[in-house]
């Protein structure tokens, strides 16, 4: 059986769970920003599948993806930054004794 | 191909299972960048070599590693988190909207007919003609990015320095 | 390996030879030759330093085993090879099992793209550069990993030093990179090193007898000397302060796997920068019709040697540098050089005829130098402030 674009895309989709579950599940504020980078790169490598089974005729796919890359990581500065910000502030980094603003 | 796309997807599935799973934070960031070689190993394998380089370059050698700073920086040297309740409320829930998810978007996959498509570049997509569209018709998104970058940059910097600015 | 893929094929001796067979020899030989040749130039370089230091410090160096100790290598590895494997208890066992073999892996693919001769390279990657930098970023893993899975404060100490010392010096060192590739038009390591070619002598169009190469070297020397942690940079395993850093907690064979990847990334990285800046395998007579590619490969590694040598003459003579002098000089000093020299390179592409553009971008080299190191720089070394440990 060949490769299709169908297989990529479910890979992808799968990939994608994973890291939602991990987002949903995980209190601990850093790996919450991992499986946000797992999301990202399920997404970005769609992209690249578009890409290379040509349902883009041209560079756009790869384009889309490099710019996702770059914002992934400028996100993942910020976030990285928040979190330290965070545990100097209540000496944890759960995040779910982050409820200040909880009414 | 076919071996390859298996065996690679099963690597990147494996790290993305342990990075969420794992108990402790290290050992978390290294499945993650088991994950992070198995994407960039899709990418050679799609032939968009320059984005698989990238993918290395970018979220092993900084994203993880800034990702291992941070953990230290939280004064969780060893990593290692306290007792959580393996298969609680929380955890049962959010498997289920994950799955749920997953089945979703795999039905559709399913029902779509271009998922069928097998024709595939052959050519590794050169890096100048990247560069040239970065310039020439990208380059609008291009300079908002550079923006972007710049912005977010001092932003992390802000943040993070806010200690040492309220000590003076 | 395409090249002698064909060689092979055009041979009338393997005229029956199946296709496949020949492909998996051409795939398994450069492979062969990479895993030969640099770990000997390894062991060899190890007697080198011991000797050139020995001389630096008034002393003979090894010289007790085989004549002039030329045997030296080969008995350091049978004692290491024989030593106990201690893993402290406390220790991650998987990650500090792991971080010795993660430390050889990067540094030996680095060899794939570094051309000895014309047409002599294992893979011409049309991303050579961008390749280079990739797999060098990732060995700083290993350190970490070497560090953190220890469970020794010291071991930690020297893994979180290595991580933001690396982190630091690639910036500048990819800047200063990314003169060569804009004036080679290419990240193929092939087309750079075939840019330098011609001339006179093919020596006078190396990159680094422009003004803007000859800063980019210099910066780059200072990056890679960094990034592989080599004296006056080694603070993540500085004796004097915290005993051997990430690998305090290895002996034997883990040890000396953490040496090989040590050396074999600074030979890959002054092998990258002759490559870059030096001209490759470029030099008189490389371009001779039947010993031609002999010459070239004799260039390369006398280029290659002479690197590592100044590196050793750096290590056996300068003191090792503090940890906020070693940050603040990437980040003061060699980033906003680097960036200027971007600047230089672009002005000399547009500067016509040259000897004005050579003049110019010198000019704006050197001024950016002396704001950069000079003005502003305190004239007299103060008292340092301890904010933390008092």
């Amino acid at each position: 059986m060949n490769i299709t674009l169908g297989h990529y895309l479910a890979l992808s989709t799968i990939l994608f769970a994973v890291g939602l579950a991990g987002a949903l599940t995980r209190r601990n504020a850093i790996i919450v920003l991992m499986a946000i980078e797992i999301m990202f790169n399920a997404a970005i490598l769609n992209l690249v599948a578009f890409w290379h089974f040509k349902v883009f005729a041209t560079l756009t796919a790869q384009m889309f993806a490099i710019f996702a890359v770059t914002i992934a990581a400028a996100e993942s500065a910020v976030g990285l930054a928040l979190v330290i910000a965070i545990y100097r502030h209540y000496r944890s980094v759960d995040v779910d004794e982050m409820k200040a603003l909880k009414g | 191909m076919n071996y390859a796309f298996w065996i690679i997807s099963a690597i990147t599935l494996l790290g993305a299972f342990l990075a969420v799973t794992l108990r402790n934070l290290v050992h978390c960031v290294l499945s993650l960048i088991l994950f992070f070689l198995g994407v960039a190993a899709h990418y050679f394998l799609l032939r968009a070599d320059f984005l698989g380089a990238v993918q290395i370059l970018i979220y092993i050698g900084a994203v993880a590693v800034l990702i291992l700073f941070a953990i230290m920086l939280t004064r969780n040297v060893t990593g290692t988190e306290g007792p959580r309740e393996v298969f609680g409320m929380k955890w049962w829930s959010g498997g289920v909207i994950a799955a749920a998810v997953a089945a979703f978007v795999l039905q559709a996959i399913k029902a779509d007919s271009v998922t069928a498509a097998t024709s595939t570049t052959q050519a590794n997509s050169s890096v100048a003609e990247i560069g040239k569209a970065l310039v020439a018709d990208w380059v609008v998104p291009f300079e908002a990015m550079a923006v972007l970058l710049t912005a977010a940059l001092i932003g992390a910097v802000v943040i993070a320095l806010e200690e040492v600015m309220r000590r003076r | 390996m395409e090249q002698l893929y064909q060689l092979l094929r055009s041979c009338s001796w393997f005229a029956k030879v199946p296709d496949c067979v020949l492909f998996w020899v051409s795939v398994a030989v450069p492979i062969g030759l990479v895993l030969a040749v640099y770990p000997a130039i390894f062991a060899y370089t190890t007697l080198i330093e011991r000797k050139a230091l020995g001389r630096i410090q008034n002393r003979l160096g090894p010289n007790r085993v085989g004549r002039w100790g030329i045997l030296q290598p080969l008995a350091d590895g049978a004692k290491l090879l024989t030593k106990e494997d201690i893993v402290p208890r406390a220790a991650d066992g998987f990650v500090h099992w792991l971080a010795p073999v993660i430390a050889v892996i990067p540094s030996i693919l680095l060899f794939a793209v570094i051309p000895v001769g014309s047409g002599l390279i294992p893979v011409n990657l049309n991303i050579g550069v961008l390749f280079v930098f990739a797999i060098s970023t990732a060995s700083v893993l290993a350190l970490f990993m070497g560090g953190w899975a220890s469970r020794n404060k010291f071991s930690l100490l020297g893994a979180m030093r290595a991580v933001a010392q690396v982190v630091s010096y690639e910036v500048p060192m990819v800047l200063a990179a990314v003169v060569v590739v804009m004036a080679a038009g290419s990240l193929s390591t092939t087309a750079i090193a075939q840019a330098q070619g011609g001339g006179l002598l093919n020596i006078t169009n190396w990159f680094v007898f422009r003004p803007w190469g000859f800063v980019g070297f210099v910066l780059f020397v200072i990056g890679a000397m960094a990034e592989s942690a080599r004296t006056p940079f080694d603070i993540p395993e500085a004796e004097s302060e915290i005993i051997a850093g990430y690998h305090t907690e290895y002996s034997g064979f883990k040890f000396a796997l953490f040496q090989l990847g040590e050396y074999l990334a600074a030979l890959a990285m002054a092998g990258i920068t002759a490559t870059m800046f030096l001209g490759g395998y470029n030099g008189p007579g490389n371009d001779l019709k039947y010993i031609g590619w002999l010459v070239g490969a004799f260039w390369f590694f006398a280029k290659l040697m002479s690197i590592i040598f100044v590196i050793i003459w750096i290590r056996g003579t300068w003191p090792r540098i503090r940890v906020d002098q070693l940050l603040g000089f990437a980040w003061k000093v060699l980033l906003p050089m680097s960036i200027v020299n971007v600047l230089a390179a672009a002005l000399y592409h547009f500067i016509n005829p040259k000897p004005l553009a050579w003049v110019v971008t010198a000019v704006l080299l050197f001024i950016a130098w002396l704001v950069l190191t000079k003005v502003g720089a305190p004239q007299q070394i103060e008292k340092r402030v301890y904010r933390y440990a008092d």
